[in-house]
């Protein structure tokens, strides 16, 4: 395959138009952070109460927009997806941390991009949260020796949800859709039911009407990829087809 | 139609979502907010105790062959974060110094949570190798297992503690 994208790994843009071209990608992504209230560590925390669901909400929306056109563009035969980077994993690890990362995030009420972009907007919790942030990741680094066999335990390479239940990818994609919906919904179902129908999530006309266009094209599209013969671009039995940084690059292994 | 300062949720999330497919397009990766901020240590550190952290066993990786920890595409992505975030503030008219805490809490004792929260959620998405960004958004929509066990593991974590915390909040 002599696809073009993506752009930097095909050689079609040089690593520093790829490093400055980070520039104008970061500022949509802080710009839409701010505009989903992320610069706000209450409305973060907020979601762990279920006073204000637009957290998960705005997470299941940027997730099933990513995974609709990464694999998207792979199906049509625009993007090389053996070419996009994705993170090997370590299953135990990874969980452990989100359950740390979960008690930090309630207790600081920012995760480090939403933190990044409050310190942006003069939020002053925002800055001691990332001064924590830093203290954090230094210690980690520091005393890396302590639990550096814990962090490369349980290596499963990289490892997708389709392989895992033995489906698909095209019905996994709908898998995903369906369940960023009901989510949305029984999340949504839980809020009013907890802390009456205060309207916490601009829930005007027209922008409900907005929303449940976007949901139906979303579950249009997952219908679509459930049927499209994804097995034909993507052939598992051979090794993995994703890049992945070489194993020495991601095992230090504590001397 | 106008958004306004606050957008609904569904449209807010899918231009996160463009962001992260322009960096799959352009750069063949996703996006990230954790890693830049390890660099950031490395680099520190690296200032004061050069020969102790090139030896590191986790910092060691950033200065191979001369490297400069700064100069990676997530840095890069930071940077345009904290752009887009202060334009976007400013054109809202909210750009301000505030300290942001639920009613029944002192600014001092919700800045002294803000360190402690800060200090566990770096050593946890290091140890999660990303966080909810690099790891959970970009992991969610590779469909990486990993990514997905992360991100049902940071409600669990939170729902755990909520409780405890909630005077700081509601």
């Amino acid at each position: 395959m002599d696809l073009a994208i993506p752009l930097a790994k095909t050689g079609v843009i040089s690593d520093a138009v790829n490093l400055w071209l980070a520039i104008p990608i970061g500022f949509v992504f802080g710009y839409a952070l701010f505009h989903a209230g992320f610069t706000d560590s209450r409305r973060i925390a907020w979601a762990f109460y279920f006073k204000d669901v637009g957290v998960p909400v705005v997470m299941f929306s940027a997730i099933v927009t990513g995974m609709i056109g990464l694999w998207g563009l792979s199906l049509i035969g625009v993007l090389d997806i053996t070419l996009v980077y994705m993170l090997p994993t370590y299953l135990v690890p990874m969980a452990v941390g989100g359950v740390l990362f979960g008690i930090g995030m309630v207790i600081g009420g920012y995760c480090p991009g939403t933190a990044i972009a409050a310190v942006a907007t003069g939020k002053v919790d925002g800055m001691v949260f990332v001064g924590g942030f830093l203290i954090g990741s230094l210690l980690f680094g520091d005393f890396f020796p302590v639990w550096g066999d814990f962090y490369n335990s349980d290596y499963l390479g990289a490892f997708r949800l389709d392989q895992w239940l033995g489906i698909g990818l095209g019905p996994m994609v709908l898998i995903i859709v369906i369940v960023a919906i009901a989510g949305t919904v029984s999340m949504i179902f839980v809020q009013d039911f907890v802390w009456g129908k205060k309207d916490t999530m601009t829930k005007s006309r027209p922008f409900m009407k907005l929303q449940g266009a976007l949901v139906a094209a979303a579950v249009a599209i997952g219908i679509i990829f459930a049927f499209f013969p994804t097995e034909s671009f993507i052939d598992d039995t051979v090794e993995t087809p994703f890049y992945i940084v070489p194993r020495a690059d991601v095992t230090e292994v504590a001397p | 139609m106008k958004f306004g300062t606050r957008w609904p949720p569904i449209p807010a999330g899918i231009l996160i979502g463009v962001s992260m497919l322009l960096a799959f397009v352009v750069a063949g990766r996703g996006i990230g907010a954790s890693g830049a901020m390890t660099r950031l240590v490395a680099w520190v550190q690296h200032g004061l105790f050069p020969a102790a952290t090139e030896q590191s066993a986790y910092f060691g990786k950033y200065f191979v062959d001369g490297a400069h920890p700064l100069n990676d595409y997530v840095v890069f992505l930071l940077v345009g974060l904290l752009i887009g975030a202060f334009v976007a503030a400013w054109r809202s008219g909210e750009l301000r110094l505030e300290v942001l805490r639920g009613p029944n809490i002192t600014t001092r004792n919700r800045l002294v949570l803000a360190l402690a929260g800060g200090v566990i959620s770096g050593f946890a998405a290091r140890l999660a190798r990303g966080c909810t960004s690099g790891q959970g958004l970009v992991g969610g929509a590779e469909l990486s297992v990993g990514a997905w066990a992360f991100l049902m593991c940071v409600f669990i974590g939170g729902w755990l503690v909520a409780w405890f915390v909630r005077k700081q909040w509601i």
